[in-house]
């Protein structure tokens, strides 16, 4: 059975960045530009961020999601709907592996940006007990720690050989049992009980 | 009705040490099946030291040069499932009249091979039982410690193969390895049903 491609659009930037991450993106197995402009709407609609300027995102449909292409993090204005934040330092595989995680409905962030989110947050983190790991299975503590080492779920399951959906199975009961809603969120518990 | 919730495993075999033959098959081929099938985990004949280590350079060549690729580019995760590196051809005996016996089996192999080049002929059911004949064929002629070798090394590999299984129930898992190991790895298989639904790569 081939599996359906996943459709993505390109904005921000300039034309000659665009044209170049468009060619990036079509050789990967699965993934297919398409305009934004289409009649068919892209599942992800991947922004790139010049940080001179404001992130103009124009409006999007409920079933896209938007991946921001960032240098640097300013954490305090990036648009409500961003499902992605991912850092040009990062390799051209990890873009692959960001676009079908949040083409699936799940969240993405860079372990560098997450690091500098989880720097800048810490003086202010709340107050964790370590006995948070005893509620944890013990394949949940090993994912909990690659985790919090800042790897993708692709990372964490090619680290441990489960596949993607297992380590995403294994992701939200830790989630739920954290009591957590996000990936960046889990990460500060599993820096902060380490 | 299929339960969905099943783990599916599918085989595929590929030429392994042949490839480093001079025949036809085509690795694009193979790195397209393999990406398009889109498995969860690709269970693949390296081993777990050499994989975790990054060294590639004892893989087969199908490994180095679609495998991996392929592993690469997607989401889908790579098992180590051998326990060493020698594979079939390793266990042919060195001189005598077994190993002229086994040279006219390999000509005869080559010779399908130039027919079947590539990864849908290779895994179809004519050459698969020419193939299989010759193998069967080939491994009664080496010596009993070569066999008991070839098929401990196959249990490991089965034994691997079901843990990886075990670990992630419902998943879609694809064993990628050297044609030569098919006609013992499916009955081994086999006895694992309460496992996982054997079913043929096309339908993985």
């Amino acid at each position: 059975m081939k599996q359906q491609e996943i459709t993505v659009s390109l904005g921000g930037g300039y034309p000659l960045d665009r044209a170049g991450l468009a060619n990036l993106v079509e050789s990967f197995p699965g993934l297919m530009v398409i305009p934004f402009d289409a009649k068919m709407l892209p599942r992800v609609l991947l922004w790139i961020v010049d940080n001179n300027q404001p992130i103009d995102l124009p409006p999007v449909q409920e079933n896209t999601v938007v991946m921001l292409l960032l240098e640097d993090f300013d954490f305090q204005s990036y648009p409500e709907n961003t499902s992605g934040l991912f850092s040009k330092e990062e390799s051209a595989s990890a873009l692959a592996a960001a676009i079908r995680q949040v083409a699936r409905g799940e969240q993405y962030i860079s372990p560098s940006l997450a690091l500098a989110y989880l720097k800048s947050q810490q003086p202010q983190s709340r107050e964790r007990p370590n006995s948070i790991m005893e509620a944890l299975s013990d394949r949940e503590k090993e994912v909990f720690e690659l985790l919090a080492q800042g790897l993708g779920n692709k990372a964490i399951a090619a680290r441990l050989y489960l596949s993607v959906r297992t380590v995403e199975g294994h992701l939200a009961s830790i989630y739920a049992k954290l009591g957590v809603h996000s990936r960046t969120e889990a990460m500060l518990v599993a820096i902060e009980s380490r | 009705m299929s339960d969905s919730s099943r783990t599916r495993l599918a085989l595929l075999g590929t030429m392994s040490d042949l490839h480093n033959k001079p025949v036809s098959y085509d690795l694009r081929n193979l790195q397209k099946i393999v990406t398009d099938l889109a498995p969860d985990l690709l269970c693949a004949e390296i081993t777990k030291e050499a994989w975790e280590g990054g060294n590639l350079t004892l893989a087969s060549l199908e490994l180095r040069g679609a495998l991996a690729p392929a592993v690469a580019m997607t989401d889908i995760v790579l098992v180590p499932v051998v326990p060493s590196t020698e594979q079939f051809a390793d266990f042919a005996p060195l001189g005598g009249w077994r190993q002229r016996i086994i040279q006219t089996f390999d000509r005869l192999l080559r010779w399908g091979q130039r027919r079947a080049d590539n990864a849908e002929t290779i895994n179809g059911v004519w050459f698969g039982l020419f193939c299989h004949s010759i193998c069967e064929l080939t491994e009664m002629f080496w010596s009993k410690q070569d066999r008991a070798a070839w098929e401990s090394q196959n249990q490991v590999l089965v034994e691997n193969i079901v843990r990886a299984v075990w670990n992630n129930k419902g998943s879609r898992v694809l064993v990628a390895v050297q044609c030569q190991r098919l006609h013992r790895l499916i009955p081994l298989l086999q006895k694992q049903f309460s496992l996982f639904d054997l079913v043929g790569y096309q339908n993985l």
